[in-house]
């Protein structure tokens, strides 16, 4: 089954005993080598700017009536960034959505080796995805390629795609070696 | 043949459990692969290509913003004043609270998108009520569950907005308009069976004469959780906001009342909010993203075509594939979340809408209750496992209560099928 909530802590004092459970869902941050702050970090300064500039978008509009259709292009960048930062995280907290139903069942060791299979092929992509998209960052490097919108150079924001790509890579290695380990 | 490789390869690794993108990616970018043998890299420039174009759409910008939305309305306390106001108006006869827990769900439907969102917000204050006033914890966490089902059809919802980015001639707005009718008819059906299985077993009887909440304090105190379905919807018709800057709105006036009136959420959580919904985020962009490649990869390779023609030349007729369409997607539900299910199905299924010349606004609206009837289907569905959590019991346990509330929402999807104005009247009306 999908595990595509993260429940919140609910701070309402009545139900506090029921929403306790919800910690239940997740899987915790146990050993990660790499704190994973950093993501969190970037996860929220990523989400704060994004409803800030939205925000910013509407009052402008609404007080000069003319709007700056150029964030646009800045908030896109961000939710690809927001996408695949916060995804390394979910990523390294095993917590993407999929079909748990078959991998939950069977013997422990059946199940340990469904969940290495599982990172291994995350590892897998994302590897893939780095070097195909570091080439297309490079082509518009080297070509001199400039964003449609604002006009800066292209690969500012392309860059980001291998880098990041590589980021979920190695949080799934991280994974798959804590899955092995895992008796 | 390649398109035989990529659905097999697709199946068994999602069936794995490998994460659902991941799984679409990777057989995808194997397919394209195997097409482009002689071409430079393999063709598989085209996978990041891809991942770009399925993301980078500005009506998805507005996804980020409308779960931020339900995580901070989750943590303002307003489902405990909802539920406090609605017990003032309903009181506390014989299955009215099944009622209350429905009907807030509803509202909150209204405020966030996403079903377990809803499920654990309701489901935290509604499970621990009914089962004081004497409610068999299965049968509470049966009504949370299918109640909670319902918010992807109330506007706004995750996966409308996905829908339409998928279904070109469906935009954003006349998916939310048309969801709205059927949403609400969905909640009055499953009200029925909830009142009368209360009654029939003569349950909830323990707090009857509790008295009521005072009605004009509980009505002051929820407020300010009525208003913000009207503003989010309100501003959306008056044409002041896209469903983004709703959303943003949404987000600024629900810190407010956090914040501010109720004081239930301080500095120190917004930290936690932020990053749950970021994460949160993050997981269905991700998805979307790599959708793309899939998406990319099936009509590339010429797989689409073939399947459309040989399902319309099947003999079975125009309902009889629509029948078999009930039967696949609502069986997909039962293991899929809502918004996976969109992104695989949506590419291979409008074709074959277009071709029986199907409305894809009222379309959509059907794919979406087919998916929310298997959101609480066992023994797998996502929402009555929330539900089922909280209230700690098996889910076997809510399968007498659940079949009844699935007959009545089965109601509806027929009702919608026969009368599709049912879902087209208001966009039309509204002039989507």
């Amino acid at each position: 089954m999908p595990s595509t909530d993260t429940p919140p802590k609910n701070c309402n004092g009545a139900v506090s005993e029921a929403q306790q459970e919800h910690t239940l869902f997740r899987e915790k941050d146990r050993g990660t080598t790499v704190p994973l702050q950093i993501e969190d970090w970037l996860t929220v300064i990523a989400m704060a700017l994004l409803a800030c500039i939205t925000f910013a978008n509407v009052l402008i509009r609404y007080f000069t009536n003319s709007s700056f259709a150029w964030t646009e292009e800045i908030s896109i960048f961000l939710m690809i960034v927001l996408a695949l930062v916060a995804g390394s995280a979910a990523a390294a907290r095993n917590i993407h959505i999929r079909i748990e139903y078959f991998a939950e069942k069977g013997t422990s060791r059946r199940r340990r080796l469904l969940a290495c299979f599982g990172a291994m092929l995350v590892f897998l992509l994302f590897v893939l995805l780095a070097i195909l998209s570091g080439r297309l960052a490079w082509d518009d490097f080297r070509y001199g390629e400039t964003s449609p919108g604002i006009g800066v150079p292209q690969w500012w924001y392309s860059l980001w795609l291998p880098l990041l790509s590589s980021a979920i890579a190695l949080r799934a290695l991280g994974l798959f070696i804590r899955k092995r380990r895992k008796k | 043949m390649i398109g035989t490789v990529l659905f097999l390869l697709f199946i068994v690794l999602m069936l794995a459990g490998v994460p659902i993108g991941a799984a679409m990616g990777f057989s995808a970018a194997v397919a394209i692969a195997l097409a482009n043998r002689d071409a430079q890299w393999f063709g598989l420039l085209a996978v990041p290509q891809n991942f770009y174009a399925g993301l980078g759409k500005y009506p998805l910008l507005a996804i980020p913003m409308f779960v931020l939305v339900g995580s901070i309305f989750d943590r303002s306390g307003v489902a405990q004043r909802l539920v406090t106001f609605a017990i003032a108006v309903l009181g506390r006869g014989p299955g009215m609270l099944p009622v209350v827990a429905i009907s807030v769900a509803m509202l909150l439907g209204g405020i966030s998108g996403s079903g377990p969102a809803t499920a654990a917000a309701v489901g935290g204050v509604m499970i621990l009520a009914m089962g004081r006033s004497g409610y068999p914890p299965a049968f509470s966490a049966s009504v949370v569950g299918a109640a909670s089902a319902i918010d992807i059809l109330i506007p706004p919802s995750i996966a409308f907005i996905i829908y339409s980015v998928l279904a070109p001639g469906a935009s954003v707005p006349a998916m939310f308009a048309a969801g709205m009718v059927p949403g609400i008819l969905v909640g009055f059906s499953l009200m029925v069976p909830a009142v009368w299985l209360s009654r029939k077993y003569r349950m909830g009887l323990l707090e009857a004469d509790l008295g009521k909440p005072p009605f004009w304090r509980s009505l002051r105190e929820a407020s300010w959780g009525l208003v913000a379905p009207i503003l989010i919807l309100g501003g959306m018709r008056a044409g002041w906001f896209t469903p983004t800057e709703a959303a943003v709105v949404a987000v600024f006036y629900g810190l407010f009342v956090g914040m501010a009136v109720y004081r239930t959420i301080g500095v120190r959580d917004l930290f936690e909010i932020l990053r749950q919904s970021g994460e949160l985020s993050a997981i269905i962009l991700l998805v979307v993203a790599l959708a793309g490649i899939f998406a990319y990869s099936l009509a590339t390779l010429g797989i689409i075509d073939p399947i459309t023609t040989a399902i319309v030349h099947s003999g079975l007729g125009e309902y009889g594939i629509l029948t078999l369409l009930i039967l696949l997607l609502i069986t997909v539900g039962m293991f899929l979340d809502g918004i996976s299910i969109f992104l695989i199905f949506t590419p291979i299924l409008l074709p074959i809408a277009k071709f029986y010349n199907w409305d894809l606004v009222w379309f959509g609206v059907l794919l979406t209750i087919m998916v929310a009837i298997g959101q609480f289907t066992p023994p797998l569905a996502v929402n009555l496992m929330v539900s089922c959590r909280i209230a700690q019991i098996s889910m076997e346990e809510t399968v007498r209560w659940v079949l009844w509330l699935l007959a009545a929402v089965s109601c509806v999807l027929l009702l919608v099928i026969i009368f599709p104005g049912l879902a087209l009247w208001l966009p039309r009306s509204l002039g989507y």
